[in-house]
């Protein structure tokens, strides 16, 4: 990438000596295993009805010819993430070399403005009871698996990923796989028009299926009645 | 996104849009006592008003941060070491401690009798009670993805209902004064008046946005969130009042009672619904 193509300084991308991590998500491979979610829970001891990453998926078509669109989501560590504009107290912050998006748990006050401030839900609220770890009532998200990476790991999902379908690495590195895909195949990110500049790069996602479609509209009784039930079950 | 259902939890609950409430009638009852000095018609509400919008940034404050998952951790949001100038929460807590002491000065001062320095403090603390309203709105605007929130009209509402709220309290406070509530029904009919233009303004441009803003107009405008914005707030809350301050009939005491009731119960609806409406939408993606 161009130096001429940066524009803000917290901006990492193509910054020369610094890594940029980024992952691909291959939504061609993806066969809704849902591994990936099950590795993370494991490795993070990540409370009932929250998520640091998930797989939704639509059903498109007609019977007879249907297909599941999955569409897995983590936060996309933005290169210009609003999240951290938000945090009054630095909780959030950006990390410059590797363009981590991490989180101070002992510093957070939990006044949701991260929450808010995200385009694409990835942050949560932990509950105040978790199995393994102290750790409670602060904010969360996906970390890229900043300790695993620091010690030249792939993320816990990237890992166990069946299909192969989650790529991580370094996009600064010209040499490296997501660099390849990036250069190769169209790829998408989520809600491009925000300018937070995600990276987390989809293939074949298609772009009907990641926006707001007119026809939500009729669906909002249903949704309510459905989130209803899902907080009572999970009393949030 | 909506399709890909999952089930993400709202931010902010109820508790931030009655923090809204209080602060909004906290600022617009500063506003009034500062007027006292301006306006002679005023002057029985200068204390009373001074009093109360202290008593409501106590209420305000202690809502705030039990709002917090951790209460107190709100002592952070004080250390400058963490401040973060980027976010308007960081910029709120500044104001909000620099209206309180600005306003203890002002009640001592009133309570020793002192006009010049009286005058002055009510200055200062209508000033930084005008910042209130302005990065409560402000806190909603800077949010790039949220329809209806990322508007700049926003500060300028929040305003507006400061002004319209804070007034229908002052109105319901200055009881048989027919001085005073001359001078207050100027400001009820003006302001609610303007929450109505406004909010007009923003249900086109939200309707006519992208899918995501048309799916925030639709949550907003049907079901019991639609009977509480239309509904209390638009029509029972700013319409009507207006109407009828504006009528003849608006300068009799039942009236202005009446409309300062509406406006009141008209303004916390339109905050509950100004701040839970667009994040309804954010829980389907
Ligand atoms: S996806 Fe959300 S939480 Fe992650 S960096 Fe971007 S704005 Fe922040
Ligand atoms: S919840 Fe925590 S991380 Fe999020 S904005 Fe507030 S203090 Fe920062």
């Amino acid at each position: 990438m161009s130096e001429e193509l940066r524009v803000s300084p917290i901006e990492t991308r193509g910054l020369a000596g610094k890594r940029r991590f980024a992952m691909v998500v291959d939504t061609r491979r993806c066969i809704g295993c849902m591994a990936c979610q099950v590795a993370c829970k494991a490795e993070y001891d990540t409370p009932l009805g929250v998520n640091r990453t998930w797989v939704p998926y639509k059903v498109a078509g007609k019977y007879p010819n249907v297909k599941k669109h999955f569409l897995p989501r983590l936060c996309n560590h933005c290169d210009d993430p609003p999240c951290v504009r938000n945090c009054p107290v630095e909780a959030t912050f950006k990390v410059e070399d590797g363009g981590f998006v991490l989180q101070r748990y002992e510093r957070c006050i939990g006044c949701r403005s991260c929450m808010a401030a995200c385009p694409y839900n990835a942050r949560f609220m932990l509950p105040s009871h978790r199995t393994y770890t102290p750790i409670t009532n602060v904010v969360d998200k996906c970390t890229f698996c900043f300790h695993r990476v620091t010690q030249n790991l792939v993320p816990a999902c990237v890992q166990t990923c069946i299909g192969r379908a989650r790529v991580f690495g370094d996009i600064n590195d010209p040499n490296s796989e997501v660099s390849y895909l990036v250069a190769n195949n169209p790829t998408q990110v989520l809600r491009p028009e925000e300018g937070t500049k995600p990276h987390v790069f989809y293939i074949g996602a298609d772009r009907n299926h990641t926006e707001f479609g007119r026809d939500a509209y009729r669906k909002i009784e249903v949704m309510e009645l459905e989130r209803a039930a899902f907080k009572n079950h999970f009393k949030i | 996104m909506g399709e890909y259902v999952w089930f993400h939890d709202v931010s902010w609950h109820a508790t931030y849009a009655i923090y809204f409430f209080v602060i909004g009638i906290l600022a617009g009852l500063s506003f009034l006592s500062y007027g006292s000095w301006r306006t002679p018609a005023l002057r029985p509400l200068r204390e009373k008003a001074a009093y109360g919008s202290f008593g409501l940034l106590i209420i305000g404050g202690l809502l705030l941060i039990a709002d917090l998952s951790q209460p107190m951790r709100f002592l952070n949001i004080l250390n400058p070491a963490y401040l973060h100038f980027t976010s308007p929460l960081a910029w709120g807590a500044v104001n909000i401690v620099a209206f309180g002491i600005s306003s203890v000065l002002y009640i001592l001062a009133l309570q020793k009798g002192d006009e010049a320095k009286g005058k002055l403090l009510a200055l200062v603390t209508a000033l930084l009670a005008l910042g209130l309203p302005v990065y409560t709105g402000y806190d909603l605007t800077v949010h790039q993805s949220r329809p209806l929130w990322n508007t700049p009209i926003m500060p300028v509402l929040f305003v507006a209902l400061a002004i319209a709220s804070g007034s229908a309290v002052g109105s319901l406070i200055a009881g048989a004064n027919a001085e005073a509530q001359k001078v207050l029904r100027e400001y009820m009919l003006w302001s609610a008046g303007a929450v109505a233009v406004i909010l007009v303004s923003i249900m086109g441009t939200t309707n006519y946005g992208g899918a995501a803003s048309e799916l925030t107009f639709m949550i907003m405008t049907t079901g019991t969130m639609g009977l509480l914005f239309i509904g209390v707030g638009f029509l029972a809350g700013s319409v009507a009042p207006a109407v009828m301050l504006y009528a003849p009939i608006g300068k009799s005491q039942g009236v202005l009672m009446i409309s300062a009731l509406l406006i009141l119960i008209g303004s916390a609806a339109l905050r509950y619904v100004i701040l839970m409406g667009p994040q309804q939408l954010q829980t389907l993606y």
